[in-house]
């Protein structure tokens, strides 16, 4: 019943928001742990601005996010011309719904990292360095490990938010079927219409499925990270 | 307890609304700049408070579906209100088109020229690695005329894959403004209120159904103000402030 209500459009924005989720999720996840472990551990200046702005998307409307996107990334835009010029656009191309999604995701990944930093003793970091071990081996060994718990979390909150994110992805890549139509914005356009719920509704079921078996798996997966470091 | 606060809160908004006049207007977002100069006229020659919500017709529709408390919607396009109709809630004598609207071509480029548009107009040759920003095609009334347009006119089939579709039109004009989009489809009202693009063509009437505002009245509100309100929609001070932004009322 689901699959006769969806036709190819439909089915190219379920695709479209897995590729958009996960690439915006991955990509995202080097930065976020840099800047996580930079507000949890280094004191340098500008850190409470740094802070404020990697919040900025939770307080905007989302709308508004994507409005700035625009202004900033756009191909007119002071960042998105320089891009333009050596051929990285994001303006109406599904890497502009990745990075609005990116944008939007990212407080809630940098959020989970963050505390999981916070709540690791230092004083391991210390004994493996003077131990020997150079700053770069104790992230890999001791620090990353223990980081890991609240990447996992962190990844599976970002995915989740770019599953559902809207205003921001329709305000700056707007809506075009199999370049920037994600499900939410094909739910949205369904809304639009009288008579359409039904299409709409089975969009909202594949969604809900999707959020429930990432959910699942980021369980899984929180749940081996804990044993093994039970073990260590 | 929580239930009896609720109550006594209830009992007094129930008192506050019954005491002062007022009528609720549900309206298409493209009239904001028109009912924003009547509100002002309205309630200084009757004392009665014009409360209006803009949104997109459908969101507004949808709302007045589930209970909300609107005395008059005036919809952007005539499928809403007909939904409304057979869903028996509205009341059929006081529905009647308020005003039309006309669609345009925009451009970016303050020193476009104007074009003609007709199916000898090549459209994604002007476009070029732009794009064509209109309303959601299939599902806004703006983006949906623009559609049947560029279709009578045979120019869709080329240009649908260069079209960025927006969730409203005045999203789809903002994209123009900032050169995102260097072209784009939007009512002839929008024009007015954004310097940063120029008008390059009036698509026909005959290219696209008749874009007209239906206006009626909700059922089992209070008939007096809402009655009121409709008659002041037809005074000459409501048809000029509905002229100076654009619409069409004489049709």
């Amino acid at each position: 019943m689901v699959s006769m209500a969806l036709g190819p459009n439909e089915w190219a924005a379920i695709l479209l928001s897995l590729q958009v989720a996960v690439v915006a999720t991955v990509s995202s996840i080097p930065i976020a742990v840099l800047v996580a472990y930079a507000l949890a551990r280094w004191s340098f200046p500008g850190r409470a601005l740094l802070n404020g702005l990697v919040h900025l998307p939770l307080v905007l409307p989302p709308v508004v996010t994507g409005y700035l996107l625009l202004l900033s990334m756009g191909t007119q835009g002071p960042i998105g011309g320089l891009l333009a010029e050596i051929g990285i656009v994001f303006a109406f191309r599904w890497t502009g719904a990745a990075l609005a999604a990116a944008v939007m995701a990212f407080p809630l990944m940098v959020r989970a990292i963050r505390l999981q930093i916070e709540s690791i003793d230092p004083q391991y970091e210390q004994a493996a360095a003077t131990l020997g071990a150079s700053p770069r081996w104790v992230f890999w060994t001791v620090s990353f490990p223990l980081m890991l718990p609240g990447i996992v979390v962190g990844s599976i909150l970002a995915f989740a938010k770019a599953m559902g994110e809207f205003g921001a992805t329709i305000t700056f890549v707007s809506n075009i079927p199999g370049q920037t139509q994600t499900i939410p914005s094909a739910i949205y356009a369904f809304l639009q219409v009288p008579g359409k719920e039904d299409a709409a509704m089975a969009l909202v079921m594949i969604s809900v499925t999707i959020s429930m078996l990432a959910l699942l798996f980021s369980e899984l997966i929180a749940r081996k990270v804990g044993r093994q470091q039970g073990g260590l | 307890m929580i239930t009896r606060i609720l109550t006594a809160l209830g009992v007094l908004a129930g008192a506050h609304f019954a005491q002062a006049a007022s009528v609720t207007v549900f309206a298409a977002a493209s009239l904001y700049s028109a009912l924003d100069a009547i509100e002002v006229e309205f309630e200084a020659a009757t004392g009665i408070d014009l409360v209006v919500s803009f949104a997109g017709s459908s969101a507004l529709a949808r709302q007045i579906q589930q209970g909300a408390p609107a005395d008059i919607f005036i919809s952007a396009s005539t499928d809403w209100m007909d939904q409304l109709q057979q869903e028996d809630l509205l009341i059929p004598e006081t529905r009647r088109d308020l005003v039309m609207n006309a669609l345009v071509f925009i451009g970016h480029d303050r020193d476009a020229p104007s074009v003609v548009l007709d199916s000898r107009l090549d459209l994604v040759a002007l476009v070029g690695q732009s794009r064509l920003a209109m309303a959601l095609v299939d599902a806004v009334p703006a983006g949906i005329y623009g559609k049947a347009a560029l279709g009578s006119l045979g120019l869709w089939d080329a240009i649908e894959p260069r079209v960025a579709q927006a969730d409203n039109v005045r999203a789809a004009l903002r994209l123009v403004a900032s050169g995102e989009a260097s072209h784009g489809i939007v009512y002839a009202t929008d024009v007015q209120s954004e310097p940063r693009v120029r008008q390059l063509a009036v698509f026909p009437h005959d290219a696209h159904p008749p874009i007209v505002y239906p206006v009626a009245a909700i059922k089992q509100r209070d008939r007096a103000s809402q009655d009121q309100f409709l008659r002041f929609l037809s005074s000459p001070q409501a048809r000029d402030a509905l002229a100076r932004q654009g619409f069409i009322v004489n049709f």
